[in-house]
């Protein structure tokens, strides 16, 4: 059964929450303050975190660093009140995968959580190749000279994304639709932010990207090699 | 001419210089009336005395020297060429000093004997003495006088007096006789009165304009000062204040200024407290909004979804509850997009589009609901491809916003969107055949929560906010969107916006009036 932990200081909100998403045949745990979310969070293991921006304690921010700096896989699907701060740009640099504005429709964010989930590249066997990178899919890791690069979930699908028709170009907007499941958004910031931070793991020299490429005015494209191996 | 405009533009900028001009220009003109008043008047003194005294000279000259030859003629042998000579000698020599000479001429034509035909003394030539004045001497009967130049054989000019007579004497005839007297001495003096004049002129003009612009610059200082603060503090540097020292209409200009200049900063500081503090209010009102308003959201989704097991009355609340709230939300967001723009907080992001793409989607997403109130949407284009700089976001916005206007308001009539694009604009027409607005109402449908008839109720999920959002999403966009009405006829929404950004629309593509060619 799949585990969320939802880490809200509004207790009515956290408890819908939890009657939806128990709905849909998940399990919930819930912590209102930010300073107690991690200890739950090791405790629990689960594998979603769902994190309001605001909280009492420490805020979602910090949170969500401590949260990357215990695990690397983690998906995070950030909850905020505001749609134009960049409180949410914050947010993703600290690790977050993706957000939500309030109010969301509960179809919505369980749709979000589903797509956070899911395991992609599941028609390719065997690894992928690019550049010097090996992608293990099954394993669900990357390898560069026999040594893992820990990359987030969804790090790990924007480069199999990518990777899987290397050559080809995406718009960001092809990514977003891709990697988040978003089909009408134009918040080019969740593309821009992850490609940042998958480029200061992969590439040897994050300034000038021999692996992600970009293609001005477009978007991305996978450089180098994409044989499967 | 380049030059010449600098000037004119220094002139028009800067107080000093336009005060130092007319300063100049008026001392100029004062000082040179005064001194050639002077002059002239000085002038007119010393050669009136010497004139005068020349005259009654020569008179006596001339009476003398008639008598002289009248009693010459009563000799037997009268020797009228060595009393000439004698005449003219005694002159020479006491030329230097007197400035004086004498000239005997015959008429020509009367053939004197006995006497040269011309006689002067110290080399001064005969023709010195001007015919015009010989004929006007000989014809009258009295002394004549006249000024003009005594002309030596050496080639000495100088300005003088001729005074003329004519010597009537018994056996020899009319012998015409000039004294001429020379202003040397008194073209010195006028001269040196002259050239005094000048200099001291010249000297007080200097000090004129010197004093001028001393004081001017006291003066314009504090002027420029304040000027240069007014600047300042317009350019946002609301701490600029002017140094006040002593207690003249300087330091009272400066008391004053900074006086203003604190008023004003602190004006400015109220208002934007009070907008922050509004903006804020806004801000958190929304964000504590939301929260709960996710909570109710997720229950009443929640109870909707087990719809089917209540009561007809209770699963009708739950479905009221379900799009009141879809209405709720709206409301917020639109109010929330209201105070953004009202914070200009609002900003675009600009992608290369195609305006054609953005029409048809919002005519797919919206043909539904069009088609339950029996509106056909007709899209009217010729091109495949309309190209523009916009923000998607806000540009779906606008045509949604006119969309779902025009469906409110069609009666069920069809719904015509237009398309047309010149060299520098895209102009998008939004026309119904519907309800229609009247004239003096077409700039009011932008204002917020405006209703043409108040006790018409909104009968489809408006929030009221729409048009007026759609018109501040086209300004932002440097476009706008132009209203034409008329009971019984429909409406027609015109948005008009630059096809790059930044740039200005230049000529509307579209009008919104039919009657428009």
């Amino acid at each position: 059964m799949t585990s969320v932990l939802v880490i809200d200081d509004d207790q009515d909100l956290a408890e819908m929450l939890g009657i939806v998403l128990n709905g849909v045949g998940m399990e919930v745990d819930l912590v209102s303050r930010g300073d107690e979310a991690i200890e739950v969070f090791k405790n629990s293991q689960p594998d979603l975190v769902l994190l309001d921006i605001m909280l009492p304690g420490a805020d979602g921010i910090e949170v969500c660093k401590a949260i990357r700096k215990q695990s690397s896989r983690v998906p995070i699907v950030m909850l905020t009140a505001k749609s134009d701060t960049h409180d949410i740009v914050k947010g993703l640099e600290a690790g977050a995968d993706d957000y939500m504005v309030k109010p969301f429709k509960p179809s919505e964010l369980v749709a979000r959580i589903r797509t956070r989930l899911r395991r992609v590249g599941g028609d390719i066997k065997g690894n992928l190749l690019i550049g010097d990178l090996s992608i293990d899919i099954v394993e669900h890791s990357v390898f560069r000279n026999g040594k893992e690069i820990p990359l987030t979930r969804l790090e790990f699908d924007l480069l199999v994304a990518l990777a899987k028709e290397s050559g080809r170009v995406f718009t960001r907007e092809a990514l977003l639709g891709e990697v988040w499941g978003y089909h009408h958004s134009t918040d080019t910031r969740l593309v821009n932010v992850h490609i940042q931070r998958l480029r200061s793991k992969i590439e040897h020299e994050p300034e000038e990207p021999q692996i992600i490429l970009t293609v001005r005015g477009v978007g991305y494209k996978a450089g180098g090699s994409g044989v499967k191996a | 001419m380049k030059l010449l405009n600098k000037f004119i533009s220094g002139f028009r900028r800067s107080l000093f210089l336009k005060v130092f001009s007319l300063s100049a220009v008026v001392s100029l003109v004062l000082i040179t009336a005064i001194g050639s008043t002077l002059y002239n008047r000085l002038e007119d003194g010393i050669y009136k005395d010497k004139i005068a005294s020349s005259i009654s000279e020569g008179r006596a000259a001339i009476q003398f020297a008639k008598y002289r030859f009248t009693i010459e003629s009563l000799n037997a042998k009268p020797n009228f060429s060595s009393l000439a000579e004698e005449i003219v000698k005694s002159t020479n020599v006491s030329a230097a000093e007197s400035g004086r000479e004498v000239v005997l001429i015959q008429t020509k034509g009367l053939k004197l004997r006995g006497v040269p035909a011309s006689l002067t003394s110290n080399f001064l030539q005969p023709e010195s003495v001007p015919k015009t004045f010989r004929k006007a001497t000989l014809k009258s009967d009295e002394l004549t006088w006249e000024r003009g130049t005594l002309s030596y054989v050496n080639k000495l000019e100088l300005p003088g007096l001729f005074v003329g007579g004519v010597l009537d004497i018994p056996k020899l005839g009319k012998y015409e006789m000039y004294m001429a007297y020379d202003f040397v001495a008194q073209e010195r003096s006028v001269n040196l009165i002259g050239r005094s004049l000048w200099v001291t002129g010249f000297l007080l003009l200097i000090l004129i304009l010197l004093t001028a612009s001393f004081v001017l610059r006291i003066s314009v200082k504090p002027i420029r000062i304040a000027a240069e603060i007014a600047e300042s503090i317009t350019t946002g540097d609301l701490k600029s204040r002017m140094t006040v020292r002593g207690e003249d209409e300087t330091a009272r200009l400066g008391i004053a200024f900074n006086q203003m200049a604190t008023t004003l900063a602190e004006q400015i500081s109220r208002l934007e407290n009070l907008s922050r503090i509004q903006q804020r209010f806004v801000s958190d009102v929304s964000h504590e909004l939301r929260t709960p308003l996710t909570t109710i959201r997720m229950a009443a989704d929640v109870i909707s979804g087990s719809r089917a097991t209540f009561e007809p009355n209770v699963a009708r609340s739950a479905e009221l509850l379900q799009s009141q709230i879809e209405k709720f939300e709206q409301l917020l967001q639109d109010l929330l997009e209201v105070s953004r723009f009202d914070a200009e907080a609002a900003t675009l992001n600009f992608t290369k589009l195609d305006l054609n793409v953005v029409v048809k989607k919002c005519i797919a997403d919206l043909a539904p609901v069009a088609g339950e109130r029996g509106a056909e949407i007709n899209l009217l284009t010729n091109s495949e491809r309309t190209l523009i700089d916009g923000d998607s976001r806000r540009l779906e916005r606008i045509i949604r916003n006119l969309l779902n206007n025009a469906i409110d308001h069609s009666e069920g009539g069809p719904i015509d969107i237009t398309l047309a694009e010149n060299e520098s604009a895209v102009s998008l027409g939004v026309r119904d055949y519907g309800i229609g607005i009247q004239k003096q109402y077409w700039n009011r449908v932008f204002d917020r929560f405006w209703r043409a008839d108040p006790s018409r109720s909104r009968e489809r999920g408006g929030t009221g906010l729409g048009l007026s959002i759609a018109q501040e999403d086209a300004i932002l966009h440097g476009g706008d969107i132009k209203v034409w009405g008329e009971i019984g006829k429909g409406a027609n929404f015109v948005l008009t916006v630059p096809k790059t950004a930044g740039t200005p629309i230049g000529s509307y593509p579209l009008n919104p009036s039919p009657d428009a060619p």
